[in-house]
């Protein structure tokens, strides 16, 4: 399942709330509670010193032995504990309304001062917390000390700390939903750049390809986002231009020898012919399907080579031999136009031996299509350390500046009226070009004055190997 | 010569079988895998041509099985010319492959090389008719007259007089005699063959040893 961003912010949000607002609450609470037991214990502490001090006058013995009920009403609070004794006898007061037992602790002897270290804590059979002091006492009437007990179970401090508390959890969980609403949206009100471009992007398509994402006062954060989903939009719009004019442009180039094939075999079959028409037709079918197979093979090469994954192997070869090779192919060729080839420079490339030589022969068959008759074409190498230039040079009629850029575009051809349109497929030089881009080198064309250059660039070897 | 076609295309099929049978061998055709397999299996054959693509059992099972038992030569045809599929293809077992649309020429070409046992044994004098080429010392003559030709010249007609009676197509030639393994869209073979014919046929009465067959390629042999 999808997570939303602001679903997870607002609960990030609500547990860092509950977080803090939980550890102040407890903290406020441990400090009421310390707070509370430190009064009760001084409270106690207190009383059992009044007493003691009372039994140091002798009407006080005289009162507890003849009306100990006033002690009991005086301390008529259920929570509290009172016992007087000498020691091994019978009590002379038990106050005793909640029937705790009597607790044991050892008395603080009569000399010595009252603190609050004197209180002893401890819990009654329901978990109650339960405080008591135990303290001798001189009295006028005994060499014995008397024994005061006083005690009290804090039922309704417990009752109080427990308000308190569940009023701090209350607090504590409408704080935290509070929170969590409230980052909620806040969250949404941030992200709604995000969405607008969201629904800006869900309208761009196919069909409005030149469409770009805009967004008013788009925060800082969000531009660069914007900026490079509009330059991916732009690589894409190019990119899909170029394919659609591939297409356009392959759909039209099978048209010609297609028509052909048609054109001629229905001519063909309207009537009978001698066996010789038929030969002649099927020959000449030969050749259009050739032209295709061979406008596939290019179609399949290039889009195989434009697939990222596309490999090349790498070898030094030796550029005089190289040309030795391909002037020896076109020789012929060549002499049917009277041109000469003249190689010159000495050099190695770094470059796959079969598709150097594909590259090769599209430019020296190119130059041999367009040179002027009598003339010669150049092949020139030159090597520095960035990699090696290779170049094919002819005579002949310039390429207009204007259409030098778009030499490596497949299906161009400079001269519109196709000359030799049913041997050449229109695709050699953007092969050559494919094939510099698989080497990472590249492909440039100049020309002046009669001279037309292709220049081959091919980078040095970068591994030692 | 026997030879096993195995081809689910009908067209295909057909235009294999009857261009093989003409060219001298005895060809059996199998429609499918399982029929060419149990024909593989039950006769000699001297070399199985192998489509990749069939339904049922595809050419790389029918392979797998072959090789099983047989090591007759195999050529498988395939229509996907991706480097992993032909690496699959012989891994398999394969001698050869052909990528469609492929020049029966080639074909012919190809299976010729699978059928011949052994190293290649080249010729020391080929001669068709009263043309000479001592291939040793790199001499051709016709008629008893010497003629010069340069070393493709020579390379190509050396090519055609150890491949006579063969049609041999423009692309056969371009990789064999210059190594240029791609089709290009120039007509250089042509121009080659033509001013080939012009040093060894032209100056000559005698009959003309290189024929064009309209639109595949060139056949080497004294016309009849």
């Amino acid at each position: 399942m999808q997570r939303s961003l602001t679903v997870r912010l607002a609960l990030l949000f609500a547990l860092l709330s509950l977080v803090l607002l939980g550890t102040v609450g407890t903290g406020l609470y441990h400090e009421l509670e310390k707070q509370l037991a430190l009064r009760d214990d001084a409270a106690l502490v207190t009383r059992v010193d009044q007493i003691r001090t009372l039994l140091q006058d002798a009407n006080s013995m005289d009162l507890i032995r003849n009306k100990p009920r006033l002690f009991e009403n005086m301390l008529g609070n259920p929570e509290a504990l009172l016992v007087l004794r000498f020691s091994g006898e019978k009590p002379l007061i038990e106050v005793n309304p909640g029937k705790v037992p009597i607790p044991e602790v050892p008395p603080v002897s009569s000399t010595e001062r009252l603190t609050l270290s004197a209180v002893q804590h401890t819990v009654d059979a329901h978990d109650v917390p339960f405080i008591a002091v135990a303290a001798d006492a001189h009295t006028t009437e005994s060499k014995h000390s008397l024994q005061i007990i006083a005690g009290r179970v804090m039922s309704e401090r417990t009752r109080l700390l427990e308000s308190y508390r569940d009023r701090i959890v209350l607090l504590v969980v409408a704080g935290t939903g509070l929170a969590a609403l409230a980052a909620f949206f806040l969250v949404r009100l941030g992200l709604r750049p995000l969405r607008k471009l969201a629904s800006q992007t869900e309208s761009i398509g196919i069909t409005n390809l030149n469409a770009r994402v805009a967004l008013a006062n788009a925060p800082s954060e969000l531009s660069p986002l914007v900026d490079a989903f509009n330059a991916m939009l732009d690589r894409l719009a190019t990119g899909f231009a170029q394919m659609s004019q591939l297409t356009a442009d392959m759909a039209h180039d099978l048209r010609t020898p297609i028509a052909n094939l048609l054109g001629q075999t229905e001519v063909a079959l309207g009537i009978a012919r001698s066996a010789e028409y038929y030969e002649a037709l099927i020959a000449s079918n030969f050749e259009e399907f050739q032209r295709l197979s061979r406008m596939m093979d290019n179609m399949l090469f290039l889009a195989r080579s434009e697939h990222p994954e596309a490999t090349i192997e790498h070898a030094h070869l030796d550029v005089a031999s190289e040309y030795e090779r391909v002037t020896d192919y076109f020789e012929g060729l060549a002499a049917e136009r009277s041109l000469q080839f003249e190689a010159n420079g000495y050099g190695t490339v770094w470059a796959d031996p079969v598709l150097l030589r594909r590259a090769l022969a599209n430019l020296v068959a190119n130059a041999v299509q367009y040179a002027d008759p009598d003339t010669t074409i150049l092949l020139g190498c030159e090597a520095d350390g960035s990699g090696t230039r290779i170049w094919v040079e002819n005579t002949g009629d310039a390429i207009p500046q204007s259409k030098l850029p778009r030499l490596f575009d497949r299906f161009y051809r400079a001269d519109t009226a196709r000359r030799g349109s049913s041997q050449s497929s229109g695709m050699g030089l953007s092969i050559v070009r494919t094939i510099m881009t698989l080497h990472r080198g590249r492909s440039t064309a100049f020309s002046t004055a009669g001279q037309t250059r292709f220049i081959l660039f091919f980078p040095a070897c970068r591994t030692n190997s | 010569m026997r030879i096993l076609v195995v081809e689910d295309e009908p067209k295909a099929g057909d235009y294999l079988k009857n261009g093989l049978t003409e060219s001298g061998y005895v060809v059996d055709l199998a429609r499918n895998g399982v029929d060419g397999l149990h024909l593989a299996r039950e006769f000699a054959y001297d070399a199985v041509v192998l489509d990749v693509m069939m339904p049922q059992m595809d050419g790389w099972q029918m392979l797998e099985k072959l090789r099983e038992k047989s090591d007759t030569p195999v050529l498988f045809l395939t229509a996907r010319g991706e480097l992993q599929d032909r690496i699959k293809g012989l891994d398999l077992g394969a001698d050869d492959y052909l990528v469609k649309p492929f020049s029966f020429a080639e074909l012919l070409a190809r299976l010729r090389t699978l059928m011949r046992r052994g190293p290649v044994r080249q010729d020391e004098m080929l001669s068709v008719g009263d043309l000479q080429v001592d291939v040793v010392k790199r001499k051709v003559t016709r008629a008893g007259t010497r003629i010069t030709l340069t070393n493709k010249e020579f390379a190509l007609l050396q090519f055609f007089m150890a491949n006579q009676g063969q049609v041999l197509s423009r692309t056969l030639i371009a990789s064999r005699v210059w190594d240029m393994n791609f089709d290009s869209d120039t007509n250089v073979v042509d121009v080659a063959v033509r001013r080939l014919r012009q040093k060894v046929e032209d100056p000559f009465d005698s009959l003309s040893v290189i024929h064009t067959v309209r639109g595949v390629g060139y056949r080497c042999e004294l016309e009849t």
